[in-house]
Order: C-alpha cells, then sequence, then structure tokens
C-alpha cells in the first residue's frame, strides 16, 4: 500500500481543524472554550489558505541573488494569511479582555448562565418582568 | 479620481489623530472627526460629479490590477460610499469620548472601503478593520450585559470571518486570482462546480454575519437593545446595508448562477419569517425594532435575489428605505426603550417625536404613498414576475409579514398615542435627536415627492451594476484574452 500524497494529508488537516473549530464554537459549554475554538477555526482556515499557494520545491518569495530563477510559492496567499493572523491575534486578545470583564461581572463564564444574567439585566434595564412562560417546568416558574 | 482614496485614508490618519487632539484641546477633538467626515464627502459629492454615467479603476501605488489592488468606482459604489460619512455624521456619537470618536472614524473609513473595493483581498481587510471597530464601539458601553453582549457577537462574527476567508481561500484555490473583475472572467468556468458553490455559501454565512442574514443573526437583539441608539442606528443602517452591498457585488460579479440566488432567497425568506415574528412576541421598543431589522434585511436578500436590473432595483429600494428609517426610529426610540406598556400616552407629551414615528412606522410597514410602498411594490412585482414556486412563497412570506408587522408597529402606535401614563417617568428627546430624525423625515418626504428622477436614477445604478462587460474593462484595461 503506497501512501497518501501529502498533500491529501495537509488538505485533510486543515479541513479537520476547520471541523474542529466549528464543533467546538457550537458545542461549547464555556466562553474560553470558544474563544479557544475560534483559534482553531481560524488556524485551519489560514493553513488552507497557505496551501492554496503552495508549490512543491518552491522558496520564499523574497528576491534575492540566491533565489532568483528558482520556482516560489505564491505571494498572495502568504500576504493574506499574514494579514488574517495579526488580526485574529488582535480579536482574540479583545475577546480575552471582554471574557475578563464578563467574568468580573457575572462570576461564571458559562454559556447559558451569561446569556441568561445578559437578558435579566437587559429586561431589568428596560423594566420588564422575567420572561415567563405557564409552559415551563414548575420548578422554573417564579412562585 | 485618485483623491478617492483620501476618503479611506483621511479617516483612518484622524482615528489615531484624534486621541491626541483631543488630550490637546477637548473641543478640537470633538469636531475634528465630524469635519474630516465633512470634508471626505464633499471629496466623494465632487469625484461622483465628475464621474456622472462612466465608471473608472483606481489602481492603489500605481499597479495595474491583475498584480495590484484596485478601487472599481461605478454608481452604486459611489453612492454607498456616499452614505457612509453622510450617515456617521447625522450619527456621530457626540456626547463619546475621544475613544468612541476614534472607533467611528475607523469604522467610516473601513466602510467607505468597504463599497470602493474590486478585490477580495481588500474586501477582506476592510470587513475585518469594520468588525474591529463595532466591537470596540459596542464594549465601550460598560455596563455588564452590554460586555457580555460585546464577547457574545465578537465570537460569532469572528467564526463568520474565518468561515468568509475560508471562501476566499476556496476562491484563490480554483481561480488563482482575488482581483474581482478577473474572477467575473474566470469563473463561468472555474467556478462552476460545488466547490465553487461552497465558496459562496461560505462568504455569504461569514458576511452574513453584519448583514443580520438568516443563521447567524441571533447577535441583532442582545447588541441593539444594550448599545446607545446612535450606535445602534448605525449597525442596523449603515453597517448591515454595506455587508449587503459586498454579497450583491460578489453575486453579480463572480457567481452568477442559479443556485447563488436561490440560497440567498431562501435565507432571505427565512429571516423575514424569523424577524418578524421575534418582533411580534417583544415587549420592549428597542428590540422590537432590532428584530424589525432582522425582517427588513431578510426583504433586502430577497429582493436582491431577483435576477438582473430588477433585482438591483428591488434591493437598493428596500435597502435604501431601510438605510433611512432605521437609525431614526432608534434615535425615536432613545428615551422610550423600557417596557412597550410603560409607553402609554408618551406621544401625546412628545407630539414631535411621536407623529415622526408613526411616520417612520407608516413608512416600513409600507403605507402608501411613503417610499416604503413603493420598494415593497416594486419587490413583490419582480417576484410575482418570476416563475417557479419558490418566487411565489417568497412573496406569500414577504405579504404575510407585513401584516404581522402592521399589526405589531399599530400595537405601539396605539399605546404611543393612547391614554394613560399620567406619570412623566420618561426624559424628553434631545434636540440633537429629533432634529436628526427630522432631517431623515424631510428625506424621506422628498423621496415621496421625487419619486420619479428617484426611480430613474436607481434604474441607471442598476443597470450599470449588472453590466459586467464595463465592470471588466474599467477594472483591467488590458485586451481581454
Amino acid at each position: 500500500m503506497t501512501p497518501p500524497p501529502i498533500e491529501f494529508l495537509l488538505y485533510g488537516g486543515a479541513l479537520a481543524l476547520v471541523a474542529l473549530g466549528l464543533a467546538g464554537l457550537v458545542m461549547a459549554r464555556h466562553l474560553f472554550r470558544s474563544i479557544l475554538a475560534l483559534g482553531i477555526l481560524e488556524a485551519g482556515a489560514n493553513l488552507l489558505l497557505v496551501l492554496a499557494g503552495y508549490r512543491a520545491g518552491g522558496v520564499a518569495p523574497i528576491l534575492t541573488p540566491g533565489t532568483l530563477g528558482q520556482p516560489m510559492v505564491d505571494p498572495v496567499p502568504q500576504a493574506l494569511v499574514l494579514t488574517a493572523i495579526v488580526i485574529g491575534v488582535g480579536v482574540q486578545a479583545l475577546a480575552l479582555a471582554l471574557a475578563l470583564r464578563v467574568h468580573q461581572a457575572y462570576g461564571t463564564l458559562d454559556v447559558a448562565e451569561v446569556r441568561g444574567r445578559m437578558e435579566a439585566d437587559t429586561d431589568a434595564a428596560a423594566g420588564l418582568e422575567p420572561e415567563t412562560s405557564r409552559d415551563l417546568p414548575a420548578v422554573e416558574r417564579p412562585s | 479620481m485618485n483623491a478617492v482614496v483620501l476618503a479611506v485614508a483621511l479617516p483612518l490618519l484622524g482615528a489615531f489623530l484624534t486621541p491626541s487632539l483631543a488630550r490637546l484641546s477637548l473641543p478640537l477633538g470633538r469636531l475634528f472627526g465630524p469635519g474630516l467626515l465633512a470634508f471626505c464627502l464633499w471629496l466623494l459629492w465632487g469625484i461622483a460629479r465628475a464621474l456622472g454615467d462612466a465608471t473608472a479603476g483606481v489602481a492603489l501605488g500605481g499597479f495595474a490590477p491583475p498584480l495590484g489592488i484596485a478601487f472599481h468606482l461605478d454608481r452604486l459604489a459611489l453612492l454607498f460610499a456616499l452614505a457612509v460619512p453622510a450617515m456617521v455624521l447625522a450619527l456621530w456619537p457626540w456626547g463619546g469620548r475621544p475613544r468612541e470618536w476614534s472607533l467611528t472614524l475607523v469604522l467610516a473609513a473601513a466602510a467607505t472601503g468597504l463599497a470602493l473595493s474590486g478585490d477580495l483581498f481588500n474586501l477582506y481587510v476592510f470587513y475585518e478593520l469594520l468588525a474591529v471597530a463595532s466591537y470596540g464601539l459596542i464594549a465601550a458601553n460598560q455596563r455588564p450585559a452590554a460586555q457580555a453582549a460585546a464577547l457574545r457577537y465578537l465570537l460569532l462574527s469572528a467564526a463568520g470571518s474565518a468561515l468568509a476567508l475560508l471562501g476566499i481561500a476556496l476562491v484563490y484555490t480554483q481561480t488563482g486570482t482575488l482581483n474581482l473583475a478577473q474572477l467575473a472572467l474566470l469563473a463561468p468556468v472555474s467556478l462552476d462546480g460545488p466547490l465553487g458553490l461552497a465558496a459562496f455559501a461560505l462568504l455569504l454565512l461569514g458576511i452574513g454575519v453584519k448583514a443580520e442574514a438568516f443563521p447567524v443573526n441571533t447577535w441583532v437583539p442582545e447588541v441593539y437593545a444594550t448599545a446607545p441608539s446612535r450606535l445602534a442606528g448605525l449597525l442596523a443602517g449603515l453597517v448591515s446595508k454595506l455587508a449587503v452591498l459586498v454579497i450583491v457585488r460578489l453575486l453579480l460579479v463572480v457567481f452568477q448562477r442559479p443556485e447563488a440566488t436561490q440560497l440567498m432567497l431562501v435565507l432571505g425568506v427565512l429571516g423575514i419569517a424569523w424577524g418578524e415574528l421575534a418582533a411580534w412576541r417583544a415587549r420592549d421598543l428597542s428590540r422590537q425594532l432590532a428584530w424589525s431589522s432582522v425582517g427588513q434585511l431578510g426583504i433586502v436578500f430577497v429582493a436582491f435575489s431577483l435576477p438582473g436590473e430588477t433585482g438591483v432595483l428591488a434591493g437598493l429600494a428596500v435597502a435604501l428605505h431601510h438605510l433611512l428609517v432605521k437609525p431614526a426610529l432608534f434615535l425615536l426610540a432613545r428615551h422610550w426603550n423600557g417596557a412597550l406598556e410603560g409607553l402609554r400616552g408618551a406621544a401625546r407629551r412628545a407630539p414631535l417625536a411621536g407623529a415622526l414615528f408613526a411616520l417612520f412606522a407608516l413608512s416600513l410597514v409600507g403605507v402608501p404613498p411613503l417610499p416604503g410602498f413603493w420598494a415593497k411594490f416594486v419587490t413583490l412585482s419582480g417576484l410575482f414576475a418570476q416563475p417557479g414556486p419558490l418566487c411565489s412563497l417568497a412573496a406569500v412570506v414577504i405579504l404575510t409579514a407585513t401584516l404581522v408587522e402592521a399589526a405589531y408597529l399599530f400595537r405601539t402606535l396605539t399605546l404611543l398615542f393612547g391614554p394613560g401614563g399620567e406619570e412623566p417617568r420618561m426624559a424628553p428627546h434631545g434636540a440633537l435627536d429629533l432634529g436628526t430624525a427630522t432631517a431623515f423625515a424631510g428625506l424621506l418626504l422628498a423621496g415621496v415627492i421625487w419619486l420619479q428622477p428617484l426611480t430613474g436614477d436607481l434604474h441607471g445604478i442598476a443597470r450599470q451594476a449588472v453590466d459586467m462587460d464595463t465592470y471588466v474593462d474599467t477594472d483591467l484595461p488590458t485586451p481581454r484574452p
């Protein structure tokens, strides 16, 4: 049995990272895990983009006397990925800062709890009673 | 024409100068941003006048488009580019801190770039810049609920950006270029397969986060209910429209295929149903308006999914109408943000605000002769002219949604103008908010009076926007293969 070409492994790996990140974002119960999942998703997308410009045996696309005339990898995806990485780092730092603020205010980073507290806060600011339904389970109905 | 770059560069530069200027002298910092935006408005207006019916490509740094990156100037791009400084000026956060002025200028620069860009690379960068500015603006509100809403919005929006990047990667693997004009030439062959459709779906979902598209719009009520009303108006009115503009450009230039438009139609229909029903259930005014914005954006999606010139005309009509009406409603709702029940008789104590609110609400429902009626009419007649059950279904959904919309907006109006509510609990409207809303109302009424020439103009814009030969010839002056 011959091993599959390296491209399959790389593309498969990139797509697996994307799938992993998406699954993490959808299923995570903790906001910190969501932020990590976001990082994995971005890594997958970046990897796929780098692969789009990959050329077997190519060198870095920088013109120096030594590289003149050699095959080079495509610089456009690399520039785009570089931009995406920088943006990604900034956004993740911002997400962590916001998560810290949320944790300071609510004492939890559980997705459902944060959402519940946020909606209760918004309702209270608007002067609304908490939303209830007579179809709720008896334990969740306010007495 | 090269001066158009200033419309992006100056607000960006101004964003970094504003904090220092504000430290030097607060009034100077306060006036600096609006002054820059007014200059950009004047600049873009001059360019739009000079260009007239023609189109032009601007190669940044003098590198010709297949290699370099370019701005594409046509009437559609300039219309939205003009809307950016105008709307940001109208909704400028006068009461904010220097940090907010800075971020608003970044938002204006990114939005202008988004309208003008003729290259996927730049579209991505400007989209991210817009996203980051909006996170900062939402998080500028120190209330815990606003921080939580900002974090949840950031996670969704950043995931959308990653998906859009994935779509761009797919486009690049298939074509090897990111220039829209070159993509227009290559797409019929290279992006015809399922991978091309997947790329469009990813871009639609990714950019759809800002455009309040159906499955990725859960952030809308959370953010609009916690954000200051000027910011909510800016996001609902301007930013969502620019995201829609990007999607429409991609649809017209790159992904011209029935599956892509069908996808947009289905997402739009689901968005209408979801948004209007949720708005009907809402218990406070800001969330009602937020959900109604989701429904209206659904109509925009459906309208743009109509083929050819009709689609662009109908989409522009609905989008421009919403661009004008929703920020004004948010401004008026600023002091009426409590429970709907608490609004009893509020319009009697603030007659002008009540009258303006009624005018905008009626136009949103589509009561003739207000422009909202005409926008919905163009969309519906376009839908009924199309064969196929999907378009008829969409038309039926829009009609039903209009009934729902009428039901909840009339309920709100009844409460506002009804008797009761003796204690004057609410603060009166600020002169600035009322003045801005009155100006918007003036524009709306001008739309009624000059409907005929306006329709002619929009027809011209639509005709130019679907003319792909001109688009390609403008950006790629070299002879075609």
